[in-house]
This record gives C-alpha cells, structure tokens and sequence, in this order.
C-alpha cells in the first residue's frame, strides 16, 4: 500500500515535469477507479466513458496545479466529481427518463457478460438495491457514503474532494451509515455475498 | 466486569464505524474489550466491505482507452516565439504611429503655408489698393480735392471760358 502510494507520487512528480510515459502510467493506475466512480453516479457505460476522458483530460492539464503529489487521488476525485455535476446540470431535464432505461441497458449488458446464472441475479439484484439505497440518502449522504464505501477513500481525503470539515464528512456518513442499516434488502443480498 | 449495561447501542457501533476515536473515552474501551460489541461493528464493516467488492465486481469496465493530448510543461524559452511576435506587433504599431503622425504633421504644414500665403496676398492686395486709390472712400470729402468742381466753377467767374478761349 505504501509502495503503491510511494510508486503513484512519484509518478507524478514525474509527469508534471512532462514525463509522457509517467502520465500515461497515472491514468492506467486511477482509469478503473475513475470510470466506476462516475458509472455509480449516473448509471450509463457510454456516458461514463466520455466523461472518464474528459476527466484525464483535465488532470494532464491541470497537474502542473497540483501543489502535493501525494493528493493526486483525492484531486482526481474532485475534477471527476466536478464533471459529473456538469454531466448532471445538463442533462438535467432528460435526467428522468435516460437514468432508468440506461441503467437497464447497463445492467443487461453486465448480465450478458455473466454466464453464472445466479451471479447474473446478483448483479441485477445488486443494482437495484444498491440505487435503491442511494436514492434514499442526500445529495451529500450520497457523495460521502459513495466515496468512502465504493471509491474506498478515507475521511481526510473525501473532505478533500468535497471542501468540507472533516466532521461534517463524518456527520453526514453517520446519518448515511444509519439509512444503510435500515436497508433490509441490501443487508440480506451483501450477507449471501458474491457467489 | 459487568459489561451488560455498557454494551454499545446501535448509534455508537455506527460512530465507531466512522471513526472509533470520536467515540467517548469509556465507550472505546468498552469495545476495546468487548467480543459482543466488537462483532456488531465487524458486521457492519463486514457488509460495508461486501458493498465495496460488489460494486467493483458488478460495475462494468471500460471499453474505450484514455487518448490524451500531450501538455508538456512550458519553459521561458518555449515563449520565444510569442515574445518574437509581441515585439513584432510593437513595433509594426510603432512603425504606423510614426507614419501617420509624420504625415499628418506634413499636411498640417503644407496647409498651414498655403493659409499663410493667402492671407499675404490678400494683405499685399489691399495694400495695392490703398495705393491705387488713395485716399480712398470718405477722405476726399475732407480733402482740398473735394471741392475741384467748385473751384472750376469759380475759376469760370473770374475768367470767363470765351474770354479765356478768346485769350488762348
């Protein structure tokens, strides 16, 4: 874990010296994290695709920005949060409709992959819960129960990305913490695990 | 120990959760010690851990490769080429600034000789006019010359013009 930290750092350290090859290894490193952390915020493969770009875009811009090397997570978190507000605030009006038909499509897609029958259950299942819970939080409980139990970023980092004291990170994860406990569905599908 | 009563409720297994040291003093050590409480919050963490492989195993991957533009980090010297085209474009400003002022300055003082030229010629006409018909306007009524018909008749008076005719 410190290796990989200490690896990342210097990675870019590197790349805002204008290491091409560093950079590229930055975005190999953080593309999985950044696609999942924008697919769970709006639900649609392709769109998440063109936003990951866009975020990476950002980041090789801005990175000579970037005072501590050792922030680049949560830094790159904010510029991907930053953009899904932007995805959001535009598509705002079709928002209503395109969510719930993308999020099918998503799903059937994923399905697809799956040849286990009773995984390809779950991950609809898991889904559904899963959006089920979300939809019960607040904008806020959402973004911090997301960033720390999906994105698995720590409570100084989330108030990194979010601006925000660390107690009230961890005042909204706590109101979060408590809607998750009172999720009967999830409880039972994360209890069965992963088959 | 009687650790009935101290036994974590739900709310503090959930702040232990989110940060066990914001949990009071007594409380902690309560589940420093206690196998009961212990295992609540490692359910909790254990679900919330399950939540996190799930969503990592069910989210779908990426398809598309991240194309990025090479953004390399400018150096003073790689701003020549704007500093060449800055100096470039003060001095084509200058050159121009120069131009019209050196020209207009020209017009002016063609137009200004051309003004001051006239208003010569017409001063030194005036004065040819004085000189032609001095004095000129009202002066004869004043002067000797006014009075030339009068004089004549006079003359005229004293010698008749037969007489004078006879005379010649």
């Amino acid at each position: 874990m410190a290796d990989s930290y200490h690896h990342v750092t210097e990675l870019v350290k590197k790349a805002k010296a204008g290491n091409r090859a560093s950079l590229e290894q930055l975005v190999d490193h953080f593309h999985k994290d950044v696609f999942r952390m924008v697919y769970y915020r709006i639900y649609s493969p392709m769109d998440a695709e063109d936003l990951t770009q866009e975020i990476f875009m950002q980041m090789s811009k801005s990175l000579s920005s970037l005072k501590d090397a050792g922030s680049i997570r949560p830094w790159l978190f904010r510029i991907a949060l930053n953009q899904v507000r932007d995805f959001r605030r535009k598509k705002s009006i079709l928002s209503f409709f395109g969510t719930t038909i993308e999020l099918e499509a998503a799903t059937q897609a994923m399905a697809e992959n799956h040849n286990n029958p009773a995984n390809t259950m779950m991950l609809k299942e898991f889904h559904l819960q899963f959006r089920q819970l979300t939809d019960s939080l607040s904008q806020r409980e959402r973004e911090v129960f997301m960033l720390r139990f999906v994105d698995h970023l720590g409570i100084r980092e989330i108030a990194g990305v979010l601006k925000k004291g660390e107690s009230t990170v961890k005042t909204h994860l706590y109101r979060a913490l408590k809607k998750f406990r009172q999720n009967p569905g999830l409880h039972g599908l994360l209890k069965g695990g992963i088959l | 120990m009687n650790s009935k009563n101290l036994h974590l409720n739900e709310d503090q297994v959930i702040r232990s959760v989110v940060d066990e040291n914001d949990l009071p003093a007594t409380v902690r050590n309560h589940l420093s010690t206690c196998f009961v409480c212990q295992g609540k919050k490692q359910q909790i963490e254990q679900e919330l851990s399950s939540l996190g492989r799930m969503a990592r195993e069910f989210a779908p991957l990426p398809r598309r490769e991240v194309r990025l533009p090479f953004y390399k980090p400018r150096s003073l010297w790689s701003w020549r080429p704007v500093f060449v085209a800055g100096f470039g474009a003060v001095l084509l400003i200058a050159g121009i600034w120069w131009y019209a002022l050196v020209t207009t300055s020209q017009e002016k003082m063609m137009s200004q000789i051309m003004w001051e030229t006239k208003q010569d010629e017409q001063l030194m006409a005036e004065i040819y006019a004085l000189e032609e018909y001095a004095p000129v306007g009202v002066y004869p009524d004043v002067s000797v010359e006014s009075d030339i018909g009068y004089f004549d008749e006079f003359l005229g008076f004293v010698s008749p013009l037969e007489v004078n005719q006879n005379a010649v």
